[in-house]
């Protein structure tokens, strides 16, 4: 099926955060991994500070493409090319003055399989705290509870902080992943397809722990559930082909779209 | 249609099991050979430690009461002569129970025979000394003849010469002597007539005849036994108060008492050199048996050290069998007790008590495996002697042992030597050591490197760079290690002494130099660094090592006339007495290094490139540096690989031949310095196996040193692949 996007990001909807910190923002960010090919177009877009935001649209439109953006994780693919802006906190994240490791503590990241390190769940825990430069077991002691309980593991691990992380269940490891990520203290949390790879149940738990963090971190979340971005999300990104189509708070995105594309998907017309 | 499914599936089932069949008789085949090769290296060392086994072959009687004074055998074990009090001699074929020959050696009307000796090992040249003061040397011959029928042993007898003691009244006894013909035909004699000791030298160049009586260097003491050395060179005193006397007779115009001290407290009552005229077995009234012999000391004059103490008769011992072959020998107490010693090993391999008679005269065959005994009732036992390896057991292989002529116990390893007297000295130590030095040198240049340029290649290089430098180090796996030690031995060594100097300088500079141009990139800001491609900082440091060359270059000649006298290898020997061998360790190490690396390297890269991006990408999600990111979770990761290819890799350099073989002197040595060789197992048993005689103690002391190898390499790779696995459930479960 051949799709004709026109347009793209809709004056309204700016207006319609108007009244929202903008902590992340793109500047007509184009971002290619070949020279011939852009997997971002022109994307134009403001992330509210301390809210949770989804990014939805099919396969291989640029979800994850953009997300890794925030965090400069694209950089470790050889020959990219970034064109634009990209603003965190105001600050252009490509400046010279900024520091790649000071960035990704800033900017934390749950990937969409869960990869904790072949270490014990205390280890895992403190790792992110422990490259950055923090040495103080007390405080790292701390840092790694206050993280298990906020990413709702600490009471099924608190017993076994020193068994090794791989013999937790699917949904525990991604779950103490995002404490992995919560240690460092980060102001922005990126999800992609964090509970993709799980059961209900454990889906459950992530949507329940992100609900946590909503109002203390800024959540970017990629996702293919539809229900799951209505459920946790407060603002709704739809991508397609590279291009942002629609940004909206989610109820709005979900009840009323602007645009043809997003009702056509979020009925599932196609995709 | 049904059946011809139902055909197809049973096709399937059939090549599925012929498939299986054949897959585990592959598996099964090589786990089979394994085991086979290690049973066939077993199968072959583990007669080296069988125990000496002596065997009764026939008992024949010699029908005469006369006194047996002297007895031999031939080398086939078939024929022996008895030669009796009376001058009589008679030879026996063994096999036929049969007298075949019949003389006598000229004695006048009652005169006796009363004492005497052999004259060579494994010949029966004989003197003998009468009660009449005369002294007859006569041979006992039994030589093999071939014809059609087989082999036929012809004996005859021949009395060669005679002489009369000077001062000798017709009823001197001649009570003990000792006679030796040396290898230029030269005769000795030294006896005891009328408590006085006696020496004549016939010097066949010359034609001469020197006589002497060595009677005042004694004194007091009473002789109780004599005997000479095969080459005639010592004659040893024994006195009933235990104390020996050595006198010199290398100069037939000046025999000297060298030395004189005391073993026992018990009368010397038998005397003996082995093989080599360097052991001396002593014999006591209260049956001790010892070995001395000269070490030099520490004022440079050979003294005789007590060796060893063999297990003690109960009684007197009365006969000493040196073998002509080695250093095993058999003792004879005056109650019939035998026992069969070796004298390196200190090891009795054999007590026996053949008969309740006593023993009158024994011999051990020409091949020291039949001893042939003569009891008190004129019985000729027979024996067989199976004894193939005497000089090896666990001491003599894995332990000190202290060899003739040798100033201490010591580790030593000479497989063969000019003269038949030559002992084999065949400890594995030096050889194990050889090859843990190989391979600890090898290691100490391959690890690091190898691991470095894995780690390098997989984490830090451009894919460019990595594409490049990956195939070429697996094409120098591929590179004969013939090659390598052809180079190394031929080309690189000789190289390496003339610019001993600059290699050094090189080896402390260009570390530093490199330190240097790391820190001066660091210096350039970190926003600036980022913009250069990657793999400039490897080209930026180029420069640096480049001028470590230049700098050695310049200073190098300088430099070692002024602080070293122009050589600094010879500077290393006198003023550190450490020796520069041509072919050592450092150039070793290198070549086995390089034979080496490209194992390490490759599996380590593998292991590095294994770890999943998830956990690197993991870890930089989290702010971790690429270098945090490599210590922390990189290398705990691929720890289980890395260690694994170190210990292939080991396994190569110990079981590597070729490199060890042609990069070293092969000397074997137990010295850790680097400038000097070694001798690696793999490397001695190439060298020495083509030179072994099968089923000899070399042969199979080779197949025990094949036999440790592939133990050795058997444990490396266990130990491997059981660390590995252990650190790969810990580290790599991903
Ligand atoms: N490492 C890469 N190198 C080259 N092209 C890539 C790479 N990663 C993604 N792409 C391409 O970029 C486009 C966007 O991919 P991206 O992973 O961002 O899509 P996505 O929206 O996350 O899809 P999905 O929902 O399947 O995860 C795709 O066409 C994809 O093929
Ligand atoms: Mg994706």
């Amino acid at each position: 099926m051949v799709i004709n996007i026109k347009g793209s990001v809709s004056s309204e909807t700016k207006n319609e955060m108007a009244n929202e910190n903008i902590i992340i923002e793109t500047k007509d960010l184009n971002f290619y991994y070949t020279p011939d090919k852009a997997a971002l177009i022109d994307v134009n877009i403001q992330i509210p500070e301390k809210k949770v935001t989804a990014f939805i649209g099919p396969s291989g439109c640029g979800k994850s493409t953009l997300l890794r953006n925030f965090n400069r994780m694209n950089d470790l693919i050889p020959d990219i090319k970034v064109e634009g802006e990209i603003l965190i906190e105001g600050q252009n994240i490509y400046d010279p003055s900024v520091r790649l490791e000071d960035l990704r503590k800033k900017v934390g990241m749950v990937f969409q399989k869960s990869n904790p390190f072949p270490m014990s769940i205390w280890e895992n825990v403190a790792f992110g705290p422990k490259v950055n430069g923090e040495s103080n077991i007390s405080n790292l002691e701390e840092i790694v509870e206050a993280s298990l309980v906020q990413a709702d593991l600490w009471r099924e691990v608190k017993d076994r902080l020193t068994d090794s992380a791989l013999d937790l269940s699917g949904g525990q490891q991604q779950r103490l992943c995002i404490a992995r990520a919560l240690a460092n203290k980060p102001d922005i949390i990126l999800m992609d397809e964090p509970a993709s790879a799980l059961d209900p149940i454990s889906t459950g738990k992530i949507e329940e722990t992100i609900d946590e963090l909503r109002g203390k971190y800024t959540v970017v979340i990629v996702t293919h559930n539809m229900q799951q971005a209505a459920r946790v999300s407060d603002y709704t990104a739809f991508m397609m082909v590279g291009e942002l189509v629609e940004f909206n708070d989610t109820n709005t995105l979900f009840t009323k779209p602007d645009k043809e594309l997003t009702e056509e998907y979020i009925t599932g017309r196609f995709g | 249609m049904n059946t011809n499914n139902q055909k197809y599936k049973q096709k399937v089932t059939r090549a599925n099991t012929i498939a299986k069949m054949i897959i585990s008789f592959g598996g099964y085949g090589v786990i089979a050979s394994i085991i086979l090769i290690l049973l066939f290296l077993v199968y072959e060392s583990m007669p080296l430690i069988f125990p000496a086994d002596i065997t009764k072959d026939q008992e024949i009687s010699s029908n005469s009461n006369e006194k047996v004074l002297l007895t031999g055998i031939d080398r086939y074990q078939e024929v022996t002569y008895l030669l009796y009090e009376n001058g009589g001699i008679k030879f026996f074929n063994l096999n036929e129970n049969s007298l075949i020959y019949k003389d006598s050696l000229q004695l006048n009307d009652g005169e006796k025979i009363i004492s005497v000796d052999k004259g060579k090992l494994g010949d029966e040249l004989f003197s003998v000394g009468t009660n009449s003061g005369r002294i007859i040397t006569a041979g006992a011959i039994m030589k093999p003849q071939y014809n059609r029928g087989g082999r036929v042993i012809n004996a005859s007898f021949k009395q060669d010469d005679q002489f009369g003691i000077s001062d000798s009244s017709s009823n001197t006894i001649i009570k003990k002597i000792t006679f030796s013909e040396n290898e230029d035909g030269s005769r000795f004699w030294s006896w005891l007539a009328n408590a006085r000791l006696y020496i004549r030298i016939y010097d066949a160049d010359e034609g001469e005849t020197y006589n002497y009586d060595l009677t005042s260097f004694i004194g007091e003491e009473k002789v109780s036994n004599i005997t000479l050395s095969y080459q005639a060179e010592k004659l040893m005193v024994g006195t009933e108060d235990g104390e020996i006397f050595w006198f010199d007779i290398t100069d037939y115009e000046d025999v000297q008492l060298k030395d004189h001290w005391k073993v026992s407290a018990a009368s010397i009552t038998s005397l003996s050199f082995l093989i080599g005229d360097n052991s001396l077995i002593i014999g006591t009234e209260k049956g001790e048996v010892q070995n001395w012999f000269p070490v030099r000391s520490q004022e440079n004059v050979f003294k005789f050290n007590k060796i060893h103490e063999f297990k003690s008769h109960s009684s007197k011992v009365v006969s000493i069998l040196p073998s002509p072959r080695n250093r095993n020998f058999v003792t004879i107490d005056s109650k019939g007790g035998i026992k069969l010693n070796y004298s390196t090993t200190n090891a009795t391999g054999l007590e026996i008590e053949p008969t309740d008679k006593k023993i009158q005269a024994a011999s051990l065959s020409p091949k020291a495996n039949g001893l042939i005994l003569i009891d008190e009732d004129n019985n000729i036992g027979k024996y067989f002697v199976e004894n193939d390896h005497p000089e090896t057991n666990i001491q003599t292989l894995f332990g000190k042992v202290w060899y003739e002529g040798y100033e201490e116990p010591e580790f030593v390893w000479q497989s063969t030597g000019g003269s038949d007297e030559f002992e084999s000295k065949l400890s594995l130590i030096p050889m194990i050591f050889g090859t843990l030095k190989g391979t600890f040198y090898a290691m100490l240049f391959s690890i690091p490197l190898a691991v470095l340029a894995a780690i390098y290649v997989s984490q830090f290089s451009t894919k460019k760079f990595a594409q490049v430098i990956k195939p070429t180090i697996e094409i120098m796996a591929a590179l004969p290690s013939v090659v390598i030690g052809f180079l190394a031995g031929l080309y690189f060594s000789p190289l390496l002494e003339q610019h001993l100097m600059s290699v050094f300088l090189n080896m402390m500079l260009i570390p530093i130099l490199f330190v240097v141009a790391v820190f001066v990139w660091r210096q350039i800001p970190e926003t600036t660094r980022v913009r250069f491609p990657q793999g400039a900082d490897l080209i930026f440091t180029l420069p640096f090592v480049i001028m470590a060359f230049v700098i050695t270059a310049v200073i190098s000649t300088p430099l070692e006339l002024s602080m070293f006298d122009g050589s600094i290898s010879q500077w290393m020997y006198e003023e550190m007495g450490v020796l520069y061998d041509q072919r050592n360790s450092f150039v070793v190490g290198f070549a086995l290094g390089f034979a080496v690396i490209p194992i390490i390297f490759t599996i380590s890269e593998d292991a590095l490139s294994n770890v999943p991006k998830s956990l690197s990408s993991a870890s930089f999600a989290l702010g971790a540096s690429k270098w945090q990111t490599v210590i922390r979770i990189i290398l705990p990761a691929a720890a289980g690989g890395i260690f694994a290819a170190v210990m292939l890799g080991l396994g190569r350099a110990i079981g590597e031949t070729m490199i060890v073989l042609m990069a070293t002197g092969n000397t074997p040595i137990m010295d850790l310095s680097p400038f000097n060789g070694f001798r690696a197992m793999s490397a001695s048993i190439a060298v020495e196996i083509p030179e072994a005689p099968v089923d000899g103690t070399l042969y199979r002391v080779l197949f025990l040193t094949a036999l440790l190898l592939f133990v050795f390499t058997f444990a490396v790779n266990s130990i491997a692949a059981w660390i590995g696995d252990r650190l790969r459930k810990k580290y790599a479960r991903f």
